[in-house]
């Protein structure tokens, strides 16, 4: 739920990275955290188990510049992409004003990305709310990687109707992370 | 609205005059109630307002966890048939933090230190949420079209590169 502070000039966005286990959720967000400036980033907040795997989720708090004299904020989330954390990703998505898919681009991840994304559907859903409602932006990530699904196959299996717009990006060397973050930006912004 | 609506989508517009009404009156609790922070924020993680010693950027964190906090718990109450459980605890060795939902949207997280006594937590708790529910319930029902900048979502188009 985006919120206007008018005394602060502020509006605020919560944008949350979804996806399947493994799939380069958190790397994103740590990309993000390593590239921008210190004055725009607030500190990385990561609930993670002992191995690195999001336990709750990562939180990044950005504070960008100004549009027509409005201070823009965003706060970056992570779900923990694991099976068993189900719940845990309901509540991290609730009240969400975008949502950036991170896929794996593996060929043997194809039904875990379709896994997560009717998850993803079926927590919207529930909270009564709907991609109409919500912009979505997908990362075809690990496309560094070996045996990967091509750029058809992807758009085949998540964005049939060409209807969401997606990056492909490598995560772990931050190719095409910043611009998937903008383009939400944009689309949240616009919703306003 | 529909109520379901008002749950997960409801946007907040704090006039300025709401805002400054919520500062002082925190300012004031916070004298009266020997509370460390009292800090405001809606279910999606945002900072509202906050009162305190505690830095603007710390307030963003608690913000961003208690409101995960609380959303973890609602699941967990689900799970066991309850709605909803409308209050968090946690207590610690010289700290103890409580937050309440105020309005379907809106959550109040208050930090003692651990000389205040858990009823007086909970009184102050109540009394402050009552009080900022009443400006809380005015900005959520302010229609969004009315207050929301005018012609900010327009022609951003490469505005958005230099946000960055
Ligand atoms: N080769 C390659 N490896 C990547 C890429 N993105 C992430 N990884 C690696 O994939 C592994 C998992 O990445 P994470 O970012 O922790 O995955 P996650 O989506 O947060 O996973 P969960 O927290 O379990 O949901 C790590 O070892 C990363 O280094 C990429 O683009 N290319
Ligand atoms: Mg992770």
């Amino acid at each position: 739920m985006s919120t206007f502070n008018f005394a602060r000039k502020e509006i605020s966005f919560k944008i949350v990275y979804y996806g399947p286990a493994l799939s380069g959720k958190t790397t994103s967000l740590r990309f993000i955290y390593g590239k921008l400036p210190e004055k725009v980033k607030g500190g990385f907040t990561s609930i993670a188990t002992e191995t690195e795997r999001t336990l709750f989720f990562d939180f990044l708090p950005l504070e960008l510049g100004s549009i027509k004299g409005f201070k823009i904020r965003l706060s970056l989330y992570t779900v923990p992409g694991q099976f068993i954390y189900k719940l845990t990703r309901k509540s991290v998505l609730r009240s969400t004003d975008g949502i950036i898919f991170v896929a794996d681009s593996q060929r043997r991840k194809k039904e875990e990305n379709i896994y997560s994304y009717n998850d993803m559907l079926e927590n919207l859903d529930d909270f009564g709310e709907s991609l109409d409602k919500i912009p979505l932006v997908f990362q075809y990530n690990k496309r560094d990687m070996e045996d990967i699904m091509s750029v058809e196959e992807m758009q085949e299996m998540l964005n049939k109707e060409n209807k969401y717009p997606y990056f492909e990006t490598v995560a772990l060397q931050g190719i095409g992370v910043l611009e998937a973050l903008k383009m939400m930006t944009k689309l949240v912004v616009s919703k306003i | 609205m529909q109520e379901d609506e008002r749950l997960s989508k409801v946007q907040i517009v704090l006039t300025e005059e709401e805002s400054n009404a919520i500062n002082e009156m925190f300012g004031e609790y916070l004298a009266d109630s020997e509370a460390k922070d009292i800090i405001l924020l809606n279910k999606s993680g945002e900072l509202i307002a906050k009162s305190g010693d505690i830095t603007s950027d710390a307030a963003v964190m608690v913000s961003a966890l208690a409101a995960g906090v609380f959303s973890a718990t609602n699941e967990l109450a689900r799970l066991l048939g309850e709605k909803e459980f409308t209050i968090t605890f946690h207590q610690g060795q010289e700290t103890n933090i409580h937050i309440s939902l105020i309005t379907p949207t809106v959550l109040l997280a208050i930090i003692f230190d651990n000389r205040a006594p858990i009823g007086a937590i909970r009184f102050w708790a109540k009394k402050i949420g009552n009080s900022v529910k009443e400006i809380i319930k005015k900005a959520e029902t302010r229609s969004k079209k009315q207050e929301a900048p005018k012609g900010i979502g327009q022609d951003i188009g490469n505005e958005i590169d230099n946000l960055f």
